[in-house]
């Protein structure tokens, strides 16, 4: 029972369309101011590939549009082996930049774990929609949590931890979202909190505060909540003493494991400059092309992941404070058809895919004001990069086909 | 399938809102409190200071031989930059410096169009800079903003050797180059990259990593001071290199060879270790540092010498009697060929309607293997070479390494040519070619052609009975892989190396020139009269020499030099003297 093409072009949101198309000329934009002071021809431009790559974005969005979704929830299975086959093949390739994150096609290389994002969410949506879990158990919450993290540590080998992390976001809210304890999960995130803000007295405390209330709201039997908290204490204690016993190269290890893009010298350098294009941009900006910080070049991937630094310091805040409120009522837009949606497997893809593009917004844009440590995420729509605009057209493609209502 | 209903609660969707609007007030309060409170703030710090990253050159690593002497060393040259961004009127003070300099302001211009990477971004408008220019500099320093210099360290060369073939020289990197690096990133325009000999081949080692150290500059371009907050990278320094070459050698070879054209090559044949590489003519090392007038470098490539072509290793020569052990060991092996039987040379010898000349016209008589191989005589091998097929000849000419690359540790290097059944019939037909062309083949002559390199590789493994090390460059304490390694009979090793020595110490031998009288010196080798169709003939010797545990072996190559035992073998002979005549310690490295 295909819908006739005319009767699903009539039901899509035209909104979501223009939202994605400002963003993507608004990263147009921004991309040719960076390129103007470049003396290079026009076609080796970022500007110009990226205004290239829309067409096969495009057209990536169509065929998203139009696929039948029994079509997807039936073949999604198979495509996730695939995908987990694809982000292996590079590891027997040649390194490209020093990562084994590309696969060289000759004509042009792809990121395929670009295309795992909306390929897991999928695969989980259909896993936790076919089985009717007993979400209220602990234990059914591991497979769930395997689909993604197997790719996850296969993306954070490369390494890419960005990626890595991105692959893990939707885990825990579609669980959520699936009607899985909020206790449980707080049980499975703890461990990671406590080792993490162990190096930093106040945030430590902090995290003990929330914990005990947590535990205290959830009210679980004594014995366990006594014993998660003091587990978990023990497990922050213990990670500053066996770190400071690691001898140097081996905390440098773990170190370029976690924050392979930059040495951290390096990241310190690009957030004080970021943030002074950013702040020196004021309310309306230094103008188009104008951007005295901009043209310094003093970020390396300023075309990418400090795209948003370039906006900042040129367009100003108006253009910034305008950028997130088209994001937000995008994302707010697909949660609110996740919500309406008749069916739970199209309600839990269009819940993950909100997730995936809110931690691509919140990770990049904090980092370029220094909220959050530098991590190589772009910005979607907006930020070059070809697969991940292709990927991010594909899920709005996704997106408009799940949010059509069938009649059942 | 899809039958699972959506069940979400109303109270789960509001979480889900409450997380997305709080994320994202949360980052329009950070850019409000950026970009509006602290305007002010930022904006005096983009507009007063600003931080430069400049790049801190890493000294590149330098080539030693292999008592430690230097070969190729670095020292400081000045060039000199410019921000774009913060020179104002570029025409002006383009003639500014010229006045200031005395360098012509349309070279200048034109460095500065080729360099240009960004408006803020250094780029360099001159090198070489003098202690003159830069002090003239200094003094108008306030009519130049945006004008500086930089420090760069260039290649110098201060051994006594050239060696510029197997040392190699270093590029500059331009766009085209640069756009063709694998590892780009790693290289600014102007940075300098390993483009040949050494210098390419171990670029990575000697690179190093550069460092980067973050100044604070006002508006004008000045510096103001160090950046604390941010710490410098260090540079790291390249490593050195230590050659296996033995620079007193080297540098008597490539007097040996200086008014010549042709090679000469030494190496220990235990280890495989390259003692001299010399390929003439050469060029000034220092050829390609500094600014080389265009007229020099257009007389390099005109020359029809061809100075830069490295001849050791992608020079392709007919290797003439050089080769006749090939054609011994092939009949020894499969036992074709009794060594005593005599056979008649009468000066030239009647294959179906063609005449195979040897080298003494008058003949040599009656000859067996020994004579035939110590006089040098063509005719005893055109008779024998027709116990053997063609693909026999070419399987024990591939055992020691003809047809292949000798995979020393340097860029690249030709393979010669082997002419097996295979290849005769596509060059000439099926039918086209017949005994005749392995005749050629025994003597060395004919479609065949082999590199010098590869010549001392096949010297070494029968100096070594086939347990020698690899060929290479760069000293190893255990060479790991092995070199060639026939598998050929004792038997035939030793009579195939009595025959070389006889070549030398025979009465007869064609070899005698090459034996500079050293008590306790054994030598062997054999001298080689290549025909080629570029006039005279090519002069070759290929040979080793033994006093107690060392061993060194050499090749030498006279293009159009005529008779190899006249004009290499001398040459050889000096080596040798130079190799084993003086103090072992400071000539080889001693083995137990």
């Amino acid at each position: 029972m295909l819908l006739s093409i005319g009767k699903r072009l009539s039901e899509i949101s035209l909104g979501i369309i223009l939202c994605v198309l400002a963003l993507t000329v608004l990263g147009l934009l921004s991309l040719q101011s960076v390129a103007q002071h470049q003396e290079t021809t026009l076609v080796q431009t970022s500007f110009f590939k990226q205004l290239m790559l829309t067409f096969p974005a495009l057209i990536g969005l169509s065929v998203f549009l139009f696929v039948p979704r029994r079509l997807i929830h039936k073949t999604i299975y198979g495509l996730y082996f695939l995908i987990l086959a694809a982000i292996l093949i590079p590891y027997f390739g040649e390194t490209v930049a020093g990562t084994h994150r590309w696969i060289d096609l000759g004509l042009f290389v792809i990121q395929p774990s670009e295309f795992a994002k909306w390929i897991i969410v999928i695969t989980l949506a259909r896993f936790l929609s076919d089985h009717n879990l007993e979400m209220r158990n602990i234990l059914s919450l591991v497979f769930p949590i395997s689909i993604a993290l197997i790719p996850a540590l296969v993306v954070l080998k490369q390494p890419d931890l960005g990626t890595a992390i991105i692959l893990m976001t939707p885990v825990i809210p579609m669980l959520y979202w699936a009607g899985a304890r909020p206790y449980h999960m707080f049980l499975i995130l703890a461990p990671f909190f406590s080792v993490l803000t162990a190096f930093h007295t106040i945030s430590f405390t902090l995290w003990v505060v929330l914990m005990a209330m947590i535990i205290y709201i959830s009210r679980p039997k004594l014995l366990s909540g006594v014993v998660t908290f003091f587990t978990n204490i023990f497990l922050g204690l213990l990670a500053p003493v066996i770190w400071n016993s690691l001898r140097p190269y081996q905390q440098n290890r773990i170190l370029t494991l976690f924050n392979p893009d930059l040495d951290p010298l390096g990241a310190a350098y690009q957030i004080i400059q970021s943030q002074t294009a950013i702040g020196s941009g004021g309310l309306f900006g230094k103008g188009w092309g104008q951007g005295t910080q901009t043209q310094l070049k003093f970020l390396p991937t300023q075309e990418s992941d400090f795209i948003m630094s370039v906006i900042g310091e040129e367009l100003g805040f108006v253009t910034v404070l305008i950028t997130l409120l088209v994001f937000a009522w995008l994302i707010l837009k697909i949660l609110k058809l996740a919500y309406n949606s008749n069916d739970r497997f199209s309600s839990l893809v269009l819940l993950g895919i909100v997730v995936i593009f809110l931690a691509h917004v919140f990770v990049n844009t904090a980092m370029t004001v220094g909220l959050i440590p530098v991590k190589g995420l772009p910005l979607p729509f907006v930020s070059y990069g070809g697969s991940f605009l292709l990927s991010s057209y594909m899920m709005i493609g996704l997106v408009l086909n799940l949010s059509i209502n069938y009649p059942e | 399938m899809l039958k699972a209903e959506n069940n979400i609660s109303k109270h789960h969707y509001l979480v889900a809102n409450g997380i997305v609007v709080l994320l994202i007030l949360v980052l329009i309060a950070r850019f409000f409190q950026i970009q509006i409170y602290r305007h002010e703030k930022y904006k005096r710090k983009a507009d007063v200071n600003r931080i430069r990253a400049v790049t801190v050159p890493a000294p590149r690593g330098l080539i030693l031989d292999g008592n430690g002497l230097i070969l190729v060393d670095n020292y400081p040259t000045y060039v000199l930059t410019a921000i774009p961004g913060e020179m104002g009127a570029i025409e002006e003070r383009f003639q500014a410096i010229s006045r200031c300099t005395g360098i012509d302001s349309a070279l200048i211009a034109e460095a500065y169009h080729e360099y240009f990477r960004g408006r803020f971004v250094s780029t360099r408008l001159a090198k070489d800079l003098t202690f003159e220019q830069i002090s003239k500099l200094e003094e108008h320093k306030l009519d130049l903003p945006g004008i500086g210099y930089e420090q760069f360290p260039e290649r110098i060369f201060p051994s006594d050797a050239r060696a510029s073939h197997v040392l190699g020289y270093l590029m500059e990197v331009d766009q085209v180059i640069r756009s063709n690096l694998i590892k780009r990133n790693a290289y600014n325009l102007g940075d300098m990259i390993g483009w040949s000999g050494l210098e390419k081949h171990y670029e990575n080692r000697l690179i190093g990593r550069k460092g980067v150290v973050y100044l604070q500059v006002d508006a004008r371009g000045s510096i103001v001071g160090d950046v604390t907050d941010v710490p410098p990278v260090a540079p790291e320094p390249g490593s050195d290199i230590m050659t296996t070459l033995d620079l007193p050698v080297q540098v008597l070879l490539e007097n040996e060879l200086k008014q010549l054209r042709g090679v000469a090559i030494a190496s220990d044949p235990v280890t495989g270790e390259i003692l001299a590489y010399v390929s003439m003519p050469d060029y000034r090392p220092d050829l390609f540092t500094g600014t080389t007038p265009e007229s020099e470098w257009s007389a390099l490539l005109l020359n029809p010498d061809k100075p830069l072509l490295n001849r050791v290793t992608h020079g392709l020569y007919p290797p003439g009697s050089t080769l006749k052990m090939i054609t011994a060991i092939a009949l020894l092996e499969r036992k074709l060929v009794d060594p005593e039987k005599t056979f008649e040379c009468t000066g030239s010898y009647e294959f179906g309607d063609r005449v195979f000349r040897c080298n003494r016209e008058t003949g040599h008589g009656k000859v067996n293997l020994h004579q035939a191989i110590a006089q040098s005589c063509n005719v005893y091998f055109y008779k024998v070479v027709q116990y053997l097929t063609l693909n026999q000849w070419v399987a024990t000419a591939a055992q020691f390494g003809f047809g292949k690359k000798t995979d020393i540790d340097l860029p690249s290097e030709e393979t010669g040519l082997v002419p097996d059944e295979d290849y005769m019939d596509s060059q000439y037909g099926r039918w086209g070619w017949s005994t005749g062309a392995l005749l050629n083949l025994a003597i060395g002559q004919g479609d065949l052609l082999v590199t010098p390199i590869q010549m001392l590789n096949y010297i070494n493994a029968i100096a070594t009975h086939g347990q020698g090390g690899p060929l290479h460059l760069l000293k190893k304490i255990d060479p790991g892989a092995s070199g060639l390694q026939p598998s050929i009979s004792i038997g035939t090793w030793e009579k195939i190396n009595g025959y070389l020595e006889a070549v030398i110490h025979d009465e007869q031998g064609t070899g005698h020139s090459a034996n500079p009288q050293i008590p306790g010196l054994i030598l062997a080798g054999k001298t080689g009269t290549s025909e080629n169709p570029h006039g005279e003939d090519h002069a070759w010797f290929v040979g080793y020499g033994k006093m107690d545990n060392r061993m060194a072996s050499i090749v030498v190559l006279i293009e159009n030099g005529g008779h190899g035992g006249q004009t290499a073998a001398p040459i050889a002979g000096r080596a040798f003297k130079k190799l084993f005549d003086q103090q072992p310690n400071t000539q080889m490295v001693q083995r137990d």
